[in-house]
């Protein structure tokens, strides 16, 4: 540029821009018409940070994507800046981001699941298939995803929200010539049902003063209740931890059962919503919580159907006051399992994992104290509550006492939750499901989600339990079990559950971030170099910030040392 | 105070501070734990992510993040054993995996190559990322490089963007491995929201991000490939950021590379774009090298110099020459009555300057014929502080926000002019600060305020007497300190029973209930600060304005405490400065007035001359109606521009026609320096030695990193050697010299001396001691008033001095853009500032354009009473309907062509901020493509 580029006659006026100038303000600028069809969907709910995720959906469901003329528009409105909003709705799987220029997504979406159960059922060949049926740029497209969740039915598929179980090319046609997208809401107990059968009694009593917190806390130690959401932390404890915070103090549900192989939370939900209802209602008594999130993951789109219904009964019936259960739906990110990481998302943010200390029972949800717990755990706590400890403690099996809701998949006749006593074997829970699945010879299985790693059929006499495993490399986490055969490979499942992390990696710190990618591509060599890999796991245990990264080294770890011919 | 924590590190027992870091205490014992995304310097939080300062717990399970992890009693920590080493390194290897070659590096002194060498990194046994996901370059912006394929994910630019600088354009999208650094929502740099703060550079560890001019064409590049570094201070703004210059040189000449923040009381290393990147005028080929003397044959005097083809007006001369001209030509005037002469000096030079340029007109003309452009910017908020108050300067450091709950931003767009104060508050208001704006514009603090206000132009006293009128009805006052510390409250409190909210509703266009909850707030507050610019100051009622805004913060106790005071934001970098050092007609230095015959006579004693006038001189606008009366012929001007700044310039630029002698200094030939008979050049900021001070009265070292161009001069030096051939008996051979004559009258510089400034380059004044670096607060005690104390000054409602009718039917407001600076004689000339603001624009609102029938980008015409300019329509929501801002740096449709020269009373400041006018389409014109 020369640096005189005025006119270059001899008046002063040495300098003109003409036509080179910006005709508005810098950036993406507000269009008038994307604002109000923005105001139109969020109407009067109030502008809180925290919901940002809610309205990403909002505008999602309505228009099929997120334009970036809405996105510019939502920022104006909850006064956000542009890439605050961009940053967290490109961070969830379910929104699509479509800019300027870009072409909006098709209007069906097919889910295609490919975690293990159903890669073992053959997710890679239906994904090709329907790949070539509908890849052509129409009305359809087909993505994959994780697991949804209904490993039993295995491969399964989302459309829309229409969940196909044990799903064929021919049943997707049939789907889409219905236009059957919605989801399909099984029979379950109702409120009017579950309070006949005396449902409520217990939280009514409790709130009446028949129990202090401190005794039902107490109930739950005794009955030996833990953390089923794969922790096992004692539940009693927790409460004490929280309720030695000053308020205000929150309860926050963590319904984003999201480690492959895992569908008993989903398994309850669909059956006895008002159990685990009524068992989050005397935690957040207990606690004396202000409010209740429960964080539903959008894989379970039944769920949060029944969810929002039966909320609305319980408002209606005076039960809860209205807007206390507080009802949150994911957006598709593993990670917001991870408690910290499913705090921020209720805040409206990334799910990234916080740091801890402090953990989130000291500050948690807006930095105040949190009670965490797993749906599962919630349901026994109602349970423990109205019927007492024994009802966990009573039971015992090679010398562990409770019971577990095990999610059984893979290569089995009859897969399924199996609620077995804790101390079971994965010998007793292949027996619980009939056996091997025609054909098959017991391999190996995945004790507790990828996290969990594998183990060779002859470690089969450990009980499932929790601190059973731990010597042993591996934990029970969720208890959700995948069951090899000898028509397997170890490295394969490793190579599943290991891309698996690096799809939901959220990116945070990098061991995680880079160590996932790069353990992918070495695990892909046809000999793997495990100098190389040793020390990518170590470091990813010792120096990733939450427990994804830490665990995901898990399946490298086992299959290196016991399946050592594969690799 | 916590006790301190003591621990176990590498095997010794050590002691912590409560909130210090493991790694923080590692660097104090002598260990340097390698980091990355962790920054080691003011206002950066600690993130933990990047995992490559590692150490180990004794009793924990996993390793933590020494950045981040505060010790405990008792806690055994090892940051050398082979655990923790061997993370570190693995993670290091992992990031190596990726980065570009070494030897092609965008940085290849970063300090992620620093941390790698420091552990014997230098590659990686991990596999690449596949080439089809690494990022590409983005080279949308002038000034930057984005090469995110050196990205580390450390999120400090982020964090720089969001939390430092709070202009929130970058994100971290996207999830995992394929998470990006983003703007806006992934726009390219150059077409985002970004205000090229450059923090984000700053900040980068590896190369990512890096000023343009530190890469080659292949994005190579080299952070230390400067020859020397030269702290000094920006030249811009008031804040007064402390600046490095990297001085490099080029074809043997030393050019400024780039240029960083550094650690400065009121910046924090923090610059805007302006401060970083608006520095290649210095280099400009329309720099003035020599001294020019009109020539005989020159066409008449006008508008009409080309600053790069002057021959046909100008000769050069020697120095001799050119000195010898233009004093004579002064002095010819002196003879024939000294009154005939009249100087501006300049708030962009140094205090020294502003100094001997008063100094030189007093002592060498007889009379106080003197000012600068304080006299169009805060001259009615000086008066009133100084009526009421007692002192011109702010009562608080506008850092002082950091202690305050509640703050009024009222009149002042710092976003755009006082970008990294900005900063400040807009990290007040993401702490929770609730931030109370009041402002015509929605201009960039409005996301961030608790209560906005876009009141009616003009109508500031109604609405400000309205929220005074409620704290005294509803008993919000502070009656301790009311009684205590100031006196007129009762006349205050008869005054205000007029002004109900419900009556000024209308006025100012403000509801009652907000304007009731904003007097609530305010009073309620722990502690308040009040800012304000020019939309107080530049009004026939600026000093009414002001004197409301003392009232209301007397009146709620909000001075003299941590977290309260008055603070005008002050425009040039040297406004405050060139004020304190009697550049201005009524007061010598530190205020002392020019009528007091003792006041006088201390000076004509340091001075060693005779008594000169007892008259306040004439002011800025004065001045030029005086040479239209005839009364003035001369004039010198130093670093002024009135023949851009003055309103109705029409006027200003026939009055500098019409002198008979014009000596004009600068380092342009700018547009007053057409009507000039004789120019001096002289040399830029970042050329010369000197003090500064800036709106929070720090007193700061400014020192020259390049040597001026040809044969142009530092400005102290200019004015002694005309003042010597003036006769007078000047001796000065270094600023120094200056400065200790200054503080020979000035009690202000009390403690701060020139070797002071040259080793702590900054000192606040007032300083209590050799050792005090200032105080931050003034008054708490008392004010420097009869019986110390405060004064409140009611003040009625004055109209605009002309409304909007059939004719004129809009309202004209001007102001600043945040890339240019004044008239825009430097920031014109800097190619990334004109980069991106290159054309004279006016705002208006989408729906008055519309309504015009007018296109964003297509020509107008704004005429109001004294003339009419056309410019491009810019459409700008921020802007109400009614209402058009035109910003006065571009000299093809010079905004002052349009404003009213009507003065207040007491600051004798035009009214810049509100004019009648009509806009149209221009007729016939073609739009260019999109």
């Amino acid at each position: 540029m020369s640096p005189f580029d005025g006119p270059t006659n001899d008046d002063g006026v040495w300098k003109s821009g003409r036509g080179k100038g910006r005709r508005t303000p810098k950036g993406r600028q507000l269009d008038d018409e994307a604002l109000a069809e923005v105001l139109v969907l969020l109407g009067d709910r109030p502008r809180r940070r925290d919901l940002l995720i809610e309205f990403l959906h909002l505008i999602q469901d309505s228009y099929g994507c997120l334009s970036a003329a809405h996105l510019r528009a939502l920022a104006e409105e909850m006064r956000l800046a542009q890439a605050e909003v961009y940053e967290v709705a490109t961070f969830y799987a379910h929104f699509d981001v479509v800019k300027e220029g870009e072409e909006a997504p098709p209007a069906i979406t097919i889910r295609v699941c490919d975690s293990l159960s159903c890669e073992l059922a053959g997710a890679q060949d239906l994904l090709e298939t329907l790949g070539e049926t509908y890849g052509g740029g129409g009305e359809v497209r087909v993505l994959r995803a994780p697991c949804m969740g209904r490993c039993a039915t295995a491969p399964t598929l989302e459309i829309g929200h229409n969940h196909i179980d044990c799903a064929t090319p021919e049943k997707v046609a049939e789907a889409i010539d219905a236009a059957d997208f919605h989801a399909h809401v099984p029979e379950y107990e109702r409120l009017a049902a579950y309070r006949a059968a005396g449902g409520y009694l217990e939280l009514e009593a409790l709130r009446g003063g028949a129990r202090t917190p401190d005794q039902v806390q107490d109930a739950l130690l005794e009955s030996g209740l833990r953390g089923l959401g794969g922790a096992g932390f004692p539940s009693g404890r927790k409460w004490s931890f929280v309720r030695a915070e000053p308020g205000p103090r929150y309860l926050a549900v963590n319904g984003d059962e999201g480690e492959p192989g895992t569908f008993k939370d989903r398994h309850y939900l669909e059956r006895e919503p008002h159990v685990f209802l009524e068992g989050m209602l005397i935690a957040a008594w207990a606690v004396e919580a202000e409010t209740c999130f429960i964080y539903m993951r959008d894989e379970y789109p039944a769920v949060l159907e029944i969810l929002a219904e039966e909320i609305k009964a319980l408002e209606d019936a005076g039960i809860v006051a209205p807007g206390y259960i507080d009802l949150r739906r994911g957006a598709g990110a593993y990670i917001c399992g991870e408690e910290s990481a499913m705090i921020e998302s209720i805040e409206g943010k990334r799910g990234l994992p916080r740091h801890r200390p402090p953990f989130v029972a000291k500050v948690g949800i807006f930095g105040r104290p949190t009670l965490v717990h797993n749906v599962e755990t919630l349901y026994w706590v109602s349970k423990i509550a109205r019927h007492g400890p024994e009802l966990l403690n009573g039971h015992e099996k090679n010398g562990r006492k409770g019971l577990r809701s095990y999610s059984i998949s893979g290569r089995v006749r009859d897969p399924g939750v199996k609620l077995l006593p804790a101390g079971s074997t994965i010998r007793d829970l292949i027996e619980a499901c009939g056996g091997m699945a025609p054909g098959h010879e017991f391999k190996a299985y995945q004790p507790g989600g990828p996290s969990s790693g594998i183990l060779p059929a002859n470690m089969d006499d450990i009980p499932l339990d929790f601190d059973t495993l731990q010597p042993h490399g591996s934990f029970i986490g969720s208890a959700a079990v995948v069951v090899l055969s000898d028509q397997d490979r170890a490295r394969d499942a490793a190579l599943n559950m290991l891309r698996f992390f690096e799809d939901e990696s959220c990116g945070q710190c990098t061991p995680c971030r880079v160590g996932c990618e790069k353990a992918v591509k070495l695990m892909q060599a046809e000999r793997w170099n495990q100098e190389i890999l040793q020390d990518l796991c170590e470091t990813m245990v010792d120096a990733s910030i939450c427990g994804l990264g830490q665990a995901a080294p898990n399946p490298i770890l086992l299959t290196m040392k016991h399946f050592p011919d594969e690799v | 105070m916590t006790e301190a924590i003591t621990f176990t590190l590498d095997g010794r027992e050590v002691a912590a501070a409560p909130g210090e870091s493991i790694w923080q205490v590692a660097k104090r014992e002598g260990t340097l734990i390698p980091h990355l995304c962790h920054k080691d310097a003011t206002g950066y939080r600690s993130d933990g992510n990047c995992r490559a300062c590692m150490v180990e717990i004794e009793g924990e399970r996993v390793l933590a993040a020494s950045c981040l992890r505060e010790p405990q009693d008792g806690m055994v920590v090892n940051t050398q054993n082979e655990r923790a080493t061997k993370a570190r390194k693995v993670v290091m290897e992992l990031l190596v995996a990726d980065q570009p070659e070494r030897d092609v590096a965008h940085d290849s002194s970063s300090h992620l190559w620093a941390m790698a060498d420091a552990q014997g990194v230098s590659e990686s046994r991990f596999p690449k990322l596949e080439k089809e996901r690494v990022p590409i370059l983005d080279d949308s912006h002038v000034a930057m490089r984005v090469n995110l394929d050196a990205c580390i994910h450390c999120n400090l630019c982020v964090r720089a963007c969001r939390e430092v600088q709070v202009n929130d354009v970058i994100g971290m999208a996207g999830r995992g491995h394929d998470a990006e650094i983003v703007f806006d929502m992934k726009d390219p740099m150059g077409q985002s929201t970004c205000v090229a703060c450059g923090e984000c550079v700053q900040a980068c560890p590896t190369g990512a991000l890096m000023p343009a001019t530190a890469l080659d064409d292949a994005q190579k590049g080299d952070s230390h490939a400067y020859d020397r570094e030269v702290q000094s201070v920006c030249p811009y703004c008031g804040v007064g950021c402390q600046l490095s210059f990297k001085v490099r040189e080029e074809d043997g000449v030393d050019k400024i590379a780039w240029v960083d923040g550094i650690e400065g009381p009121a910046n924090e290393s923090r610059l805007c774009v302006k401060g970083r990147f608006g520095f290649d005028y210095v280099a400009h080929p329309h720099r003035l090298t020599k001294p020019l003397i009109r020539r005989d044959d020159a066409p008449s005097k006008g508008l009409n110099v080309n600053p790069e083809h002057w021959r046909s007006h100008f000769r050069e001369a020697s120095w001799e020459e050119a000195l010898e001209v233009a004093a004579a030509g002064l002095a010819r005037l002196r003879d024939d009555r000294g009154t005939r002469v009249a100087g501006f000096g300049s708030a962009k030079c140094s205090n020294e300057e502003a100094y001997l340029f008063q100094k030189l007109i007093r002592q060498g003309f007889g009379h106080n014929n003197v000012d600068h452009c304080t006299r169009l910017c805060h001259a009615s908020s000086v008066a009133a502080l100084l009526e009421n108050v007692g002192s011109g300067a702010v009562t608080a450091t506008f850092n002082e926000i950091e202690n305050a709950d509640v703050a009024i931003m009222i009149g002042c767009n710092p976003t755009e002019n006082h970008p990294v104060a900005a900063t400040y508050f807009k990290q007040f208001a993401k702490r929770g600060g609730k931030l109370i704006v009041m402002d015509p514009r929605g201009q960039g603090l409005k996301r961030y305020a608790s209560h906005m206000l876009q009141f009616r132009p003009g109508a500031d006293v109604a609405m400000l007497n309205a929220i005074m009128h409620v704290i005294v009805e509803d008993g919000l006052y502070d009656r301790q300190y009311i009684e205590a510390m100031t006196e007129g409250f009762d006349e205050m409190r008869e005054h205000l029973k007029g002004f109900s909210p419900e009556k000024m509703s209308e006025l100012c266009g403000i509801d009652a209930a907000m304007l009731r909850d904003v007097a609530h707030t305010f009073a309620r507050a722990e502690a308040g600060m009040i800012f304000w610019g020019m939309g107080i100051s530049q009004h026939i009622h600026g000093t009414d304005n002001s004197r409301c805004l003392i009232s209301l913060a007397l009146m709620c106790g909000h001075v003299g405490r941590p977290g309260t005071g008055l603070h005008p934001l002050r425009g040039q970098n040297n406004v405050q400065g060139a004020s304190d050092a009697g550049l201005i007609p009524m007061f010598l230095p530190d205020y002392q007035s020019v009528a007091d015959d003792g006041v006088r006579s201390a000076f004509s004693e340091i001075w060693d001359s005779g008594d000169w006038s007892n008259q306040k001189g004439l002011t800025v606008v004065e001045i030029m109606h005086a040479i239209h009366d005839g009364d003035i012929q001369g004039m010198y001007i130093l670093g002024e521009n009135p023949a851009m700044s003055d309103p109705d310039v029409e006027h200003a630029r026939a009055a500098l026609a019409k002198l008979d002698h014009l000596v004009v200094q600068d380092i342009f030939l700018t547009e007053t320096a057409n009507y000039a008979d004789v120019i001096f050049p002289a040399s830029a900021w970042a050329e010369k030695t000197g003090t500064v001070t800036n709106t929070n009265r720090q007193v700061q070292m400014g020192r020259p990193a390049v040597a001026p161009p040809g044969e142009a001069k530092e400005d102290w030096w200019i004015v002694t050697q005309l003042a010597r051939k003036l006769g007078l008996d000047w001796t000065y051979e270094h600023p120094s010299e200056v400065f200790a004559e200054m503080k020979r009258s000035m009690e202000s510089l009390d403690n701060i001396t020139w070797e002071r400034l040259e080793a702590q380059n900054a000192v606040t004044y007032p300083s209590l001691s050799p050792e005090d670096p200032g105080q931050a607060i003034v008054f708490g005690d008392s004010f420097p008033r009869a019986e110390g104390r405060a004064k409140f000054t009611p003040a009625s409602i004055v109209p605009p001095a002309e409304s909007p009718d059939d004719e004129y039917p809009m309202i004209m407001t001007t102001g600043r853009q945040l890339e240019h600076w004044h008239t825009g004689s430097m920031t014109r000339r800097a190619t990334v500032l004109d980069w991106a603001e290159p054309e004279a624009n006016a705002s208006l609102h989408p729906r008055t354009l519309r309504r015009l029938g007018v296109k964003p980008g297509e020509m107008i015409r704004i005429a109001t009473r004294r003339g009419a300019i056309d410019i491009m329509a810019r459409a700008d929501r921020a802007v109400a309907e009614d209402m058009v801002f035109v910003p006065f740096a571009y000299v093809e449709a010079a905004a002052n062509v349009l404003t009213n020269p009507q003065l207040d009373p007491y600051g004798k400041i035009p009214e810049f901020k509100y004019s009648a006018c009509r806009v149209e389409k221009v007729p016939g014109q073609m739009m260019a493509a999109e």
